[in-house]
């Protein structure tokens, strides 16, 4: 005799795995100390289940266009070759997670998502034209082809060294059961602008949650009336720096008088 | 003690700033020259980014040389009307020498000319004077007389029209020589970022045969308005002038250039001119050599995108 057999039990109901953070700073202020800046993310994950899962904090700096050349041996010397843009580069890049990236996800997962330094996206760079105002003609835009990686890794070969790209696979840390710390350093050279920063949650190499903050860096008080002013009014601000100069090279002068 | 500089965007050790400024502001009031070759390289080995360092240097260097050009004057040290000459066509030159150097900026070769520069200019005029002044100083310590001054002023310097009388100098030349003079260093200075007075000085010397005494005063004449023009220039058309840098590099610079200009009276003069060559061949040399050794790193950022 044939029981009918129960219908197979629908998978119990998961809450999809969440995750949340915060920064503990979203204003970074530039004033005449500053020296760079420490910014410490926290972040929880929400997982009922128990699959293992990875957290990858991407955090981009307003964007730079980045102008690099390459030297090149001429008879014997040593000359600079057409300057070549990049355009869309970040300002500043780090991209932290609890282990190395590539054990995380796979490439394609990670090209598509911008992580890591090999995969940040640093738009396509076309040969800088040059203006005919100067009476020089257009020069042909040509592609740089074959060479492209060499350009491309040398820009973040250059802005890490500037210490403005990092890449760290054990820049997230878990303190607790599903609860995390990543530090963001920024040094004196970052730029100015909105940063954002992505929270990402990776279950079985795929991004399930994600979060993103934004930071925003700025100069404050002396240092932002000078920058405006000199980028606002510059004539006014040239005149009055060199004003000052004479004068202050007229008052001493008065000042060291022996007679 | 780092301080923030809001144009170059980077922090730099205040104190070793000033005491660069210093430095130089000794250099400069003792040689009557602005100092601007000394700077510039040094502060962009700082990593402070060239186009704001060589903008802030003009300040610094106008005010160092206001600083010396008074203590000059009251030694009657000032020739006005020849200064007056060199800057009119010092005006011209660095207008067209920073148009000049916007367009090599665009091309992406504006590296290659200033070091070339630096070699050629540096170098020549360094052997040149070192050349000269060490003949001067063994002649001297021989007992030799001093060889006839050859007073044959070339031809050139008085068949042309236009002349002027300048009786401080006691000359009577043409216009157009220290006209041009001042427009070429005019040029050079914008694209080297210096104030020019390491080829102002010989040339007024050996080309316009002024006397010794003068041509020191009246070449910082020349140069003040040579880098303010300069300074307001960069700064209203790149806004690379950091008045924060410049405040610092002034402070020292002020200081060291009332001492530079007091301790150049206790020197003999082929002496001043040796050591003031000794230093120009070396940072021709330091500058202009990079051309031929294999950079280690063979990619380089350019900074700013407008060149």
């Amino acid at each position: 005799m044939a029981i009918d057999a129960p219908p197979p039990a629908p998978p119990p109901a998961v809450a999809p795995a969440a995750i949340s953070a915060a920064l503990t700073t979203t204003n970074v202020q530039v004033k005449s100390d500053f020296r760079g800046a420490r910014i410490v993310l926290y972040g929880a994950v929400f997982d009922t289940g128990t699959r293992p899962a990875d957290v990858v904090v991407l955090v981009r700096g307003p964007d730079q266009p980045v102008r690099l050349t390459r030297k090149q041996k001429v008879a014997g010397v040593w000359l600079n070759s057409r300057p070549v843009v990049f355009r869309g580069a970040p300002g500043f890049y780090r991209a932290a997670s609890n282990r190395p990236l590539e054990d995380i996800a796979n490439f394609g997962v990670l090209r598509r998502l911008g992580a890591g330094l090999d995969h940040l996206t640093i738009n396509a760079p076309e040969e800088q034209r040059v203006d005919t105002r100067y009476g020089v003609r257009d020069m042909v835009v040509s592609r740089l082809g074959a060479d492209y990686y060499d350009w491309r890794r040398a820009v973040v070969r250059l802005k890490t060294n500037a210490g403005l790209y990092h890449e760290d696979g054990r820049g997230v840390r878990f303190v607790d059961r599903g609860l995390f710390r990543a530090e963001i350093a920024l040094p004196t050279g970052a730029p100015t602008g909105v940063y954002r920063a992505d929270i990402l949650l990776f279950q079985d190499g795929k991004p399930v949650s994600r979060r993103s903050r934004t930071l925003t860096v700025e100069k404050v008080g002396v240092e932002r009336a000078l920058y405006v002013w000199a980028h606002s009014r510059p004539w006014s601000y040239g005149l009055a720096a060199m004003a000052f100069a004479l004068a202050a090279g007229w008052a001493a002068s008065a000042a060291f008088r022996r007679d | 003690m780092d301080i923030y500089l809001p144009i170059a965007e980077v922090a730099v050790n205040a104190p070793l700033i000033v005491a660069l400024g210093a430095l130089v502001g000794f250099i400069s009031g003792m040689f009557g020259i602005g100092g601007g070759f000394l700077m510039t390289p040094m502060l962009v080995f700082l990593g402070i980014p060239a186009p704001v360092a060589v903008s802030s240097m003009a300040n610094h260097v106008a005010a160092s040389s206001m600083s010396s050009v008074i203590a000059y004057s009251r030694r009657r040290a000032v020739d006005l009307r020849m200064g007056a000459v060199l800057a009119a066509g010092g005006v011209v030159g660095s207008i067209a020498g920073v148009e000049l150097f916007r367009w090599l900026r665009l091309l992406g070769q504006a590296d290659l000319v200033v070091s070339i520069s630096y070699l050629l200019f540096l170098g020549v005029i360094g052997a040149l004077m070192l050349r000269e002044s060490v003949g001067a100083i063994l002649r001297r310590r021989r007992g030799d007389p001093a060889p006839p001054r050859r007073d044959r002023r070339p031809v050139w310097l008085y068949g042309l029209p236009l002349k002027m009388r300048f009786p401080r100098s006691r000359l009577y030349i043409s216009v157009i020589p220290p006209l041009g003079l001042g427009a070429f260093v005019g040029i050079l200075s914008a694209i080297m970022g210096v104030g020019g007075g390491f080829i102002l000085v010989p040339a007024m010397v050996y080309i316009l045969r002024m006397p010794a005494g003068m041509v020191v005063g009246t070449s910082l004449l020349q140069i003040i308005v040579t880098s303010s023009l300069t300074g307001v220039l960069q700064a209203g058309r790149n806004q690379t002038v950091d008045i924060v840098l410049a405040l610092l590099l002034i402070v020292g610079g002020i200081v060291g250039a009332q001492f530079g200009a007091r301790a150049s009276s206790r020197f003999r003069a082929e002496e001043l001119r040796a050591i003031l060559a000794l230093i120009v061949l070396a940072v021709g040399l330091r500058m202009g050599l990079g051309l031929f050794f294999a950079p280690e790193e063979p990619f380089v950022l350019l900074s700013g995108m407008g060149g």
